[in-house]
């Protein structure tokens, strides 16, 4: 009975899990990298304006983990 | 992470506070800290006069106060009132923007201002000054606002005062007010206040506790050697001494405060030697029976720069807020030093001596 149930997963259908997971886990790790970021960029922001692009650009840095995390994705696929 | 923190089984769920967003509330207090006036300022301002000064003052972080009062007050009181107000309304943002625990920690230590305050207003009625020259000293940075305490500086006698202050934690200290004993109440508000303080501490032992629980015993070390140097010097007796000191210092423990009592100044210097401030302070002490300025400036550069120091080890922590609160403490007693002795014709050389840069 085993033996049968494991002859029916489908190779394809891991991978896309995997890839599913690659997505969705880097993506959190990038959500909880730029919850702090973003906080401190605003908290920045309302005393000096300026800091807008410095905040922004500093904010979407984390934004790498989930684009690597895409890229395993599609290299899975 | 803070719901984890709560719902956590044997997390600090009895204590919780709410999330503490250190991010965004020590970020923003930086980038306060970077708005104080540079040091190569001051000595600009020492070159001014006081109508100048106004103006600087006028154009830098204190726009909005001396544009506030400009109407009402002119000269050095426009300045000492604008600084005030600025302190004050610095400080209840402070409150404002933080959350959870700092927010907690940072309205239990402002209270040193109403304590302040109400010191101001006994004194003032002690010595019969007008309301107008209390309510100079005022900083409403505390639980009383500036309207509740104006009309405390109006009362005409103490018993007025203390009579409108019934229902506060400070009533049961000041009904022993009977006009002689000034500076015992004085004492046990101070005294007070700290108990309170550590009472707080007490609570909980979490990071952010024990970082303020350092810095506020910095300061009361700092505040106790400031203590011991003025009424060693004068050779008060050490029983006195030992009534002024408070409980509860990071080096200087009552235990080792009263091996210092006996000693005689010279050797009270000397004693000092084993003590972290020593480093600080060793270039300015002198055994004679010098000024205590140079001493007292140093200790108070200290314990800016070991909070700017420490607030870069713990970046994310209650460090750079207070930190903060002391520079600009500090920025605002420098103007002060600076407008006040330029109005009493001092030298610049003693104005100089005085400010801590």
């Amino acid at each position: 009975m085993v033996g049968e149930e494991l002859a029916v997963i489908d190779a394809s259908g891991m991978r896309a899990i995997g890839a599913g997971l690659a997505i969705g886990l880097t993506g959190l790790a990038s959500a909880i990298a730029e919850k702090d970021i973003g906080t401190a960029a605003i908290g920045a922001m309302a005393e000096n304006e300026s800091l807008f692009g410095k905040g922004l650009i500093l904010t979407v840095i984390p934004e790498t983990i989930v684009i690597f995390g895409l890229v395993v994705a599609l290299l899975i696929k | 992470m803070g719901f984890l923190q709560k719902y956590w089984p044997g997390g600090e769920s009895s204590q919780y506070r709410g999330s503490s967003n250190y991010a965004y509330f020590a970020t923003r207090v930086r980038a306060m800290k970077s708005k104080l006036l540079p040091k190569e300022i001051y000595p600009r301002l020492m070159n001014m006069g006081i109508s100048e000064i106004t103006r600087f003052i006028g154009e830098s972080g204190y726009k909005q106060e001396i544009d506030e009062l400009a109407r009402t007050y002119s000269g050095v009181d426009l300045i000492e009132h604008g600084l005030n107000k600025n302190l004050a309304e610095t400080f209840t943002k402070l409150i404002n923007i933080s959350e959870g625990e700092p927010n907690y920690l940072l309205t239990e230590y402002l209270k040193n201002y109403d304590v302040w305050n109400l010191k101001t207003i006994l004194r003032g009625k002690y010595y019969d000054a007008s309301t107008d020259e209390i309510k100079e000293s005022l900083v409403s940075a505390g639980q009383f606002s500036y309207t509740f305490l104006s009309e405390l500086a109006g009362k005409s006698s103490y018993g007025e005062v203390i009579a409108a202050l019934e229902g506060t934690e400070y009533h049961s200290i000041l009904k022993d007010y009977d006009e002689i004993n000034l500076s015992v109440i004085e004492n046990r508000l101070d005294k007070m206040y700290y108990d309170g303080l550590f009472n707080i501490i007490g609570e909980s032992k979490s990071k952010d506790r024990k970082l303020f629980a350092t810095f506020i015993k910095t300061e009361i070390d700092i505040k106790n050697l400031k203590t011991l140097f003025r009424l060693k010097k004068a050779e008060v007796d050490s029983d006195e001494i030992l009534d002024l000191i408070i409980d509860g210092g990071l080096e200087l423990s009552i235990k080792n405060i009263k091996k210092l009592l006996p000693l005689s100044y010279h050797d009270f210097i000397q004693a000092l030697n084993k003590y972290s401030y020593w480093n600080s302070i060793s270039d300015a002490v002198t055994s004679d029976t010098g000024s205590l300025i140079n001493v007292e400036t140093q200790l108070t550069k200290h314990s800016l720069k070991s909070a700017s120091s420490f607030s870069h080890v713990y970046p994310l922590s209650i460090v750079p807020i207070m930190d903060y609160i002391i520079s600009k403490r500090n920025e605002v007693n420098n103007l002060r030093i600076i407008t006040r002795g330029k109005a009493a014709n001092l030298s610049d050389d003693v104005i100089r001596n005085q400010l801590v840069i």
